[in-house]
């Protein structure tokens, strides 16, 4: 039995007044060893031991009434003793659309109610769903309809797997209980970034229901626009060769099809002549079996509008000043779009309008020198009003100009002086899941190769850090400012501090950053699971022209598509979850809030407290009127 | 002179259970007792010159009268008026309730002290004095006698009593009553907390056997006024039987079971002609002697 109020209790204390009060009441009544006792034998007085009697039974029901008070003011409730003392159990269920093939989700649902009936009658049980974000469906409870039915109306969704996502929603729906988590998922690999830690009680339990690898399936991974062609990549993660039929669809309207062998485990593309005037295709095949999310993908045709960008260095001259961000951004290859830099003096920059300044998409601040404050002011009203900032806090950049640029509220702090310490370090992604490292997600070891010999020293509270240096410095902050973001770059871009603009992933991480802080404006595509496409079930999605945001373009149609790492059949290990936690020392237990109340308020034992209550006052009116 | 003197002061009973033994107490009262009498109507009564007799071989040397001699040239010896053969019993109740005291003294201390200054005094008379003790029975007795040193038996038995069981008076009275061959008298002392038809009919059986009877009815303060006023639970000291009273409920009719019990032993025993005589442990112990002698100067 548990207690919702046990402060209470200490009101049972309040049953040793009548106990002191007898006692008191003995001493008064003293025994008298007297000699003339038979004259008082007919007088009216109570025999001794009958009265003693009464005495002790008025005693014990007054004593019983008060006890009775305070435990019904307490509160008490069955069951809560298994929530606060580790009966609890959450139930993580995985809707990610590894989950979509046939059936799968159903034994899905099934090994989760399972888990909920298999869990003791006394412990609370919730309901967890996950993709790439949890959501708490059934809050903590002993009864299981809400959790049952929750399960019953769930379904898998087009979201990746984030088993940190899960965990994090499970622990804090826990609440430092002491109590277990049963995830029922198929163990994707992909839902395990490197660095992905989450924190549990000691004493939390983690079991999984496996429901066993993926099946054979088929899955659309790309699908980009070559002018008059439409390339998709279909990808067979059968064992076996497998003939795929892929269809081409034009704006709704089917355009062909085709029926492509693919090897085992392998790759193939597609390609789709398109006519012009096209304004968006889908490419689908044909997979009945295997996972449904990744059948289809969307695309918007047509040629994309170059971006602009603005470049800040000393002088303006790129060619000079910013000859390798140049050669990156200005770089164009199939599925990467060039951009067309602008460059400008952080002097002459003061003299800009910000209607000058709107259409670009973003700015790359390589320099300070020269920036004054209506400088600052200019591009802090850009940012302010949506625009992208990527700051290389390298030998030219004053840190203090981009605290201003940044504003208050970003909480940014930037080293102004930099720092060349002993000895060289490398960069370590840190969340692979954001947009500027996510190409990098498959081998975040090259990002790994650039070696750092001097770094600024960057930190902000409202500032995410995206990668660090091997000795710990914040690498890539990622900060909002306003509306718009400011990417921190702890370092330099020109091969001053490192030798990054010597490797491969320079030019596409530049091309990430830059597409990460245009997006809204630039993007024709965003992923299920990042916060640009919020809810959006996959598909071709017609949004509103963004008012007033710096570098917006007129287009307004934009493809939703599943993450297809998603459809990786890659898995991960029980022993691989339980090397991502981090186990933290049991704290006290604190109260059942959620559950003991609703058990409390099923159960209102304290009525029947009262009731006896009043029933032992009653007796006691009683034994004390005829013991008067 | 004399008569004009302020009257000695009785000794309070709790200055007497202060004194050490038995013997000093007794001393202590009866001197003082006798002496205060030398100022009161009491005078000249005990121990009166009765006649000079010629003396004869064998009589003792120190009551040669040495003046009457001189004048005479004969040897006369005195003979006084105490030299008289009164028996005496004490009969002390030591029962159980007799143990029960709100003062210096418990009844039972009380008694025997009143025993002792009566043997005190009894003895000083000449008088033979004997004792005994009972309670629902006989169990001590030293008989009667006049010897100096049976005083210190007799002192030395009271203070080597202890209490007994259960009272009986009339028990205990009506086997002295078998025992006792001569006149003489027999002073009980005892709270009487017996049934009354019974302890009354063994004293009057004493009276017919020509006995005088002296009663001296010893109660405690408490039992007299019963000044209990919380709630009490009462066990008898006898039976251990317990009564929880609320005093002032039951007060007035414990009182006037008490006072009935007390004018019914007065009533009954002096309309059968013995001295019956209430005393509480509060009062002076000289009070009884007064008692004694008034008897014991009727009957002598």
């Amino acid at each position: 039995m548990s207690f919702l109020s046990p402060l209470f209790l200490v009101g049972a204390l309040a049953a040793v007044v009548p106990l002191v009060l007898h006692l008191l009441r003995r001493e008064p009544e003293r025994r008298i060893r007297f000699a003339a006792v038979k004259l008082l034998e007919d007088a009216p007085v109570e025999r001794t031991a009958r009265k003693h009697l009464r005495e002790l039974l008025l005693l014990a029901l007054r004593m019983t009434a008060l006890v009775l008070l305070a435990l019904a003011f307490a509160r008490p409730f069955f069951g809560a003793a298994g929530a606060a003392g580790g009966g609890a159990v959450i139930v993580a269920l995985d809707r990610s659309y590894s989950m979509s093939a046939p059936g799968r989700f159903a034994r899905a649902q099934a090994a989760a109610r399972e888990a909920v009936e298999k869990a003791a009658a006394s412990a609370p049980v919730g309901l967890v769903a996950f993709d790439d974000a949890a959501e708490v469906l059934a809050a903590l409870s002993v009864d299981r309809a809400p959790a049952i039915g929750a399960i019953e109306k769930a379904s898998a969704g087009a979201g990746g797997t984030r088993y940190r996502a899960a965990l994090e929603t499970a622990s804090l729906l826990l609440g430092g209980r002491r109590g277990s988590i049963v995830l029922v998922t198929d163990l994707q690999g992909v839902g395990l970034s490197e660095g992905d830690r989450v924190s549990l009680p000691a004493s939390t339990m983690l079991s999984v229901a496996d429901l066993g690898p993926m099946p054979d399936n088929l899955a659309v991974v790309s699908v980009g626009s070559d002018g008059d062609r439409v390339r998709a990549s279909i990808r067979n993660t059968a064992e076996a060769a497998r003939s795929a039929h892929v269809r081409l669809t034009l704006d709704g309207e089917p355009a062909g099809d085709r029926a492509v062998p693919i090897a085992a485990n392998a790759s193939a593309d597609v390609v789709f002549p398109v006519e012009a005037g096209a304004a968006t295709a889908s490419v689908a095949v044909d997979d009945p079996e295997g996972l449904q999310a990744d059948n289809v993908r969307y695309i918007v045709l047509g040629e994309a509008a170059r971006q602009r960008l603005l470049v800040v260095t000393a002088t303006g001259d790129l060619d000079r000043e910013a000859a390798y961000v140049k050669a990156a951004l200005e770089a164009s290859a199939p599925g990467v779009a060039a951009y067309e830099l602008e460059g400008v003096g952080a002097a002459q920059i003061a003299t800009w309008s910000p209607e000058r300044l709107a259409p670009h998409a973003a700015v790359i601040v390589l320099s300070t020198r020269g920036l004054d404050r209506r400088g600052r002011d200019l591009l802090s009203r850009y940012t302010a009003a949506g625009g992208g900032l990527f700051v290389a806090a390298g030998p030219e950049v004053d840190g203090d100009v981009i605290e201003d640029v940044a504003g208050s509220a970003s909480t940014l702090q930037l080293a102004a002086e930099m720092r060349r310490q002993a000895g060289a370090r490398w960069m370590a992604p840190v969340d692979l899941r954001h947009p500027v490292l996510q190409r990098f997600a498959a081998n975040p070891g090259v990002l790994g190769l650039a070696r750092f010999r001097q770094v600024a020293r960057a930190e902000g509270n409202a500032c995410g850090v995206l990668a660090r240096f091997t000795t710990g410095e914040a690498a890539l902050l990622d900060c909002t400012s306003g509306a718009g973001r400011l990417l921190v770059w702890a370092s330099d871009l020109d091969n001053a501090w490192n030798d990054f603009p010597l490797h491969a992933t320079y030019v596409p991480f530049l091309h990430e950053a830059m597409r990460y802080l245009a997006a809204s404006a630039a993007a024709d595509e965003v992923l299920i699971g990042t916060p640009e496409a919020g809810g959006t079930p996959p598909g071709i999605v017609e949004l509103p022209p963004a008012a007033g945001r710096p570098g917006a373009s007129p287009r307004r149609l934009i493809a939703v598509n599943v993450d297809a790492r998603e459809s990786e059949p890659a898995r991960v290990s029980e022993a691989d979850l339980e090397a991502a936690i981090t186990r933290l020392k049991d704290e006290p237990a604190p109260p059942a809030a959620m559950a003991a109340p609703e058990q409390e308020d099923r159960q209102h034992l304290w009525r029947y407290l009262l009731a006896a209550m009043v029933l032992v006052l009653a007796v006691e009116g009683i034994v004390a009127a005829r013991t008067a | 002179m004399s008569g004009s003197a302020p009257a000695r002061p009785f000794l309070d009973p709790a200055v007497v259970a202060r004194l050490g033994t038995l013997e000093l107490k007794a001393r202590t009262i009866v001197e003082g007792f006798l002496a205060g009498l030398h100022r009161s109507p009491f005078k000249g009564f005990s121990v009166e010159f009765a006649e000079y007799r010629q003396y004869m071989p064998g009589d003792d040397l120190s009551t040669i009268d040495w003046k009457v001699y001189a004048r005479s040239d004969r040897y006369y010896v005195k003979k006084f008026e105490d030299e008289t053969n009164l028996d005496c019993h004490l009969m002390l109740d030591v029962s159980a309730s007799m143990g029960y005291g709100s003062g210096a003294m418990t009844k039972l201390e009380y008694g025997a002290c009143l025993a002792a200054s009566l043997a005190y005094l009894m003895n000083r008379q000449r008088d033979a004095v004997g004792l005994s003790a009972f309670d629902d029975r006989i169990v001590a007795m030293l008989p009667a006698s006049a010897r100096s040193g049976h005083l210190r038996a007799l002192l030395l038995m009271l203070q080597r009593l202890q209490l007994g069981r259960e009272t009986d008076v009339s028990a205990p009275l009506h086997q002295l009553a078998d025992w006792l061959t001569r006149r003489g008298m027999v002073i009980v002392i005892s709270d009487l907390l017996d049934a009354p038809d019974g302890a009354i009919r063994a004293l009057k059986h004493l009276q017919y056997r020509g006995t005088d009877v002296i009663v001296f009815h010893v109660l405690d303060r408490d039992e007299l006024e019963f000044p209990f006023d919380r709630p009490t639970r009462f066990e008898d000291l006898e039976t251990a039987e317990q009564v929880t009273a609320v005093p002032g409920a039951v007060r007035e009719r414990y009182l006037e079971r008490i006072h009935g019990l007390i004018d019914r032993y007065g009533r009954e025993l002096g309309s059968a002609g013995i001295d019956y005589h209430l005393l509480s442990t509060g009062e002076p112990l000289e009070t009884a002697l007064l008692a004694y002698l008034s008897t014991r100067s009727r009957t002598s």
